[in-house]
C-alpha cells in the first residue's frame, strides 16, 4: 500500500480529568474513504477535531505525510455565515475573480445554481448541508472531514445527499473521514469503517462501498454487534 | 369555484394593508385636531394651551427672524460632536476587550463601575470645570453615548457564536479576516441596537444640558421662552425634539436595514 496520509500513534486527549481518548491508533491511506462509527461520547468529534488541528493531543502524535496539507471539515451543523449570501459562502476565503467563478460552478456541483443571491437562513436543512459541503470542496482539499454532515435529514435527503457525496469523492479522488452514527451508512460509503468505543478504535471491517444491500447488510450487522458488545466478541 | 374566490379576494388586498398602515396615526392626528378645536372654540384657555395652529405660526415667525435655525444649528452640532467623540471611545473599548482578554481584564471592571454614576449626575462636575461653553455640553454627551455603545459593541463581539469562530480556523482564516468576515459582521446587529439607543441618550442628555446651562440651543430656547411664560416656544421646542427624536431612530433604522439586509430575509 501507499505511503499514508497521516498516521495516528497511541492518541490519548484528556479534558480537565476527563480522558475523551485513549490510544487511538490508525492511518489513513490516499484515496480512501473512512467511516468512523460508534455511540454517542465515544470520542469521534474529538479523533476528528485532533486530525483537524483544531486541537492538539494530550498524548502521542499524528504524522502527517505533507504538513501542509489542505483538510477542510464539514461539521455537524452547516457553520453558514447568516450574513454572506450562497455564493458569497463558498468564496468566503476570497473574493477574487477566479474564486467567484469556481463558487458559481461549485454551487452547480451541489445543485443549488439556482440560488446564489439569496441568504442561508432561506435555504432548507438539506440545501444548506450541501452548500457547506460545497464550501468544504473549494479549497481541492486532500483531505475532507464530515463530522456527522447528515444527522438532521429526513431518510430520504439523507439517502440522496449519501449518494452525492460518494459520486463527489470519487470524482474528485478525495480522502475522505466520515463520522455516522448510522452503521448502514458507514457500509454503505465507506472503503473501510473503524468503530471506536470508550475513547479507542477497538473494530476494524471493510466498507461495502458499490455493493449489493445484502453485502451492506452483512457489514453492517457485523459492526452493530462490535458496537452492542454481543457476546462472540473477538 | 377556486379561481373566483381568489379573484375576489386579491383585488381587495391592498386597501386593507394600506389602511392597516394608516392606523397608527389614527390617534395623534385625532388629537391634535381636537386640541385644535377645543382651542378655538373658547373651551381651553390659549394662554396656558395655545393651539397646534399658533404652535406652527409661532415657528415661522422665529425661522423667518434666523432664531431657530440658528438654535436647531448649534444643538445638531453639538449632538453630533459628542456623539462622534462617545460612539468611538466606546467602540474602540468595546473592540479591544471584546478581542483581548488582557485588556479586559485591564479595563472591564473599571468600566463597570464608571457606568454606574448616571452621567447627568456629572453636570455639576462639568460646570465648574468648563463652565456653561461648548465643551461642557459636548462632553456630557459625549459620557453619555459612550457606555451605551461600549457595553453593545463588547457584548456584540463576545456572544458572537463560538462555533462560526472554529469554522474560520478550521479553515485557516488569518486574524483579520476573522475579524472582518466573521467577528464583527457577528457583533454588528448588537452594535446597531447600541447605536440605537445612544442617539436616544444623546438627545436626552443634550436637552437637560441645554436646559439647565446654556445661552443657545433648542434647549435655551425653552427655558428662554419659559422665563417670559411664552407656551407656544416652548411647545414648538418639544415639537422639534420629538421630531430629532424620530429622525434619529429612522435613520438608525435605515443603518439597520442596510447593514442587516440578511436578517430581513429570514423574517420575510
Ligand atoms: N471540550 C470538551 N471539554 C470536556 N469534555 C469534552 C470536550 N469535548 C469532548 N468532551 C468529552 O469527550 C468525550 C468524547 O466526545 P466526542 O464529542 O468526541 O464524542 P462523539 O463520539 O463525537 O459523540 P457524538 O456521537 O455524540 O457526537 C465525551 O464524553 C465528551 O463529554
Ligand atoms: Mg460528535
Amino acid at each position: 500500500m501507499a505511503e499514508p496520509l497521516l498516521t495516528l500513534e497511541r492518541i490519548g486527549k484528556v479534558y480537565g480529568d476527563k480522558t475523551a481518548l485513549h490510544d487511538v491508533n490508525f492511518s489513513i491511506y490516499p484515496g480512501e474513504f473512512i467511516a468512523l462509527v460508534g455511540m454517542s461520547g465515544g470520542g469521534k468529534s474529538t479523533i476528528l477535531r485532533l486530525i483537524a488541528q483544531l486541537e492538539q493531543p494530550t498524548s502521542g502524535q499524528i504524522k502527517y505525510a505533507d504538513p501542509d496539507m489542505v483538510t477542510r471539515v464539514m461539521f455537524q451543523n452547516d457553520r453558514l455565515l447568516p450574513w454572506m449570501t450562497n455564493v458569497q459562502n463558498l468564496s468566503f476565503k476570497s473574493s477574487d475573480k477566479a474564486q467567484q467563478a469556481r463558487a458559481k460552478a461549485m454551487l452547480e456541483t451541489v445543485g443549488l445554481q439556482d440560488f446564489p443571491d439569496s441568504y442561508p437562513s432561506s435555504l432548507s436543512g438539506g440545501q444548506k448541508q450541501r452548500l457547506a459541503l460545497g464550501r468544504a470542496l473549494m479549497a481541492d482539499p486532500q483531505l475532507l472531514l464530515l463530522d456527522e454532515p447528515l444527522g438532521a435529514l429526513d431518510a430520504l435527503t439523507r439517502r440522496k445527499m449519501q449518494d452525492s457525496i460518494t459520486e463527489i469523492c470519487q470524482q474528485q479522488h478525495l480522502t475522505t473521514l466520515l463520522i455516522t452514527h448510522d452503521v448502514e451508512e458507514a457500509a454503505r460509503m465507506a472503503d473501510r469503517v473503524i468503530v471506536v468505543k470508550d475513547g479507542t478504535n477497538v473494530y476494524e471491517a471493510d466498507g461495502a462501498k458499490g455493493q449489493d444491500a445484502a453485502t451492506i447488510g452483512t457489514v453492517s450487522e457485523d459492526v452493530l454487534n462490535v458496537i452492542l458488545n454481543t457476546p462472540q466478541e473477538v | 369555484m377556486d379561481n373566483a374566490t381568489d379573484l375576489t379576494r386579491n383585488p381587495k388586498q391592498p386597501r386593507a394593508y394600506s389602511f392597516k398602515q394608516l392606523l397608527p396615526w389614527l390617534i395623534p392626528v385625532g388629537l391634535i385636531i381636537i386640541w385644535q378645536i377645543a382651542g378655538s372654540l373658547g373651551w381651553i384657555s390659549t394662554k396656558l394651551l395655545p393651539t397646534p395652529w399658533s404652535v406652527i405660526q409661532d415657528g415661522v415667525s422665529l425661522w423667518q427672524s434666523g432664531e431657530l435655525q440658528k438654535n436647531m444649528g448649534i444643538s445638531l452640532y453639538r449632538a453630533l460632536v459628542g456623539f462622534a467623540i462617545g460612539g468611538s471611545v466606546g467602540f474602540f473599548f468595546g473592540m479591544l476587550n471584546g478581542l483581548s482578554k488582557t485588556a479586559r481584564a485591564l479595563f472591564d471592571s473599571t468600566i463597570q463601575m464608571l457606568r454606574n454614576i448616571p452621567h447627568l449626575s456629572l453636570i455639576p462636575v462639568v460646570i465648574i470645570l468648563f463652565g456653561i461653553g461648548e465643551t461642557a455640553k459636548i462632553s456630557l454627551v459625549t459620557v453619555g453615548v459612550m457606555f451605551p455603545i461600549y457595553i453593545n459593541t463588547f457584548h456584540g463581539i463576545t456572544s458572537v457564536d463560538p462555533e462560526l469562530i472554529e469554522m474560520g480556523r478550521a479553515y485557516g482564516l488569518s486574524k483579520r479576516e476573522m475579524l472582518t468576515k466573521i467577528v464583527f459582521p457577528g457583533a454588528l446587529p448588537t452594535i446597531l441596537v447600541g447605536v440605537r439607543y445612544a442617539l436616544g441618550v444623546m438627545w436626552t442628555t443634550l436637552i437637560v444640558a441645554e436646559t439647565i446651562s446654556s445661552t443657545s440651543g433648542i434647549g435655551y430656547m425653552a427655558t428662554n421662552a419659559q422665563e417670559f411664560m411664552n407656551m407656544k416656544t416652548v411647545l414648538l421646542c418639544i415639537v422639534i425634539y420629538a421630531l430629532l427624536g424620530k429622525v434619529s431612530d429612522l435613520i438608525a433604522k435605515l443603518l439597520e436595514d442596510i447593514c442587516l439586509d440578511w436578517q430581513a430575509e429570514r423574517s420575510r
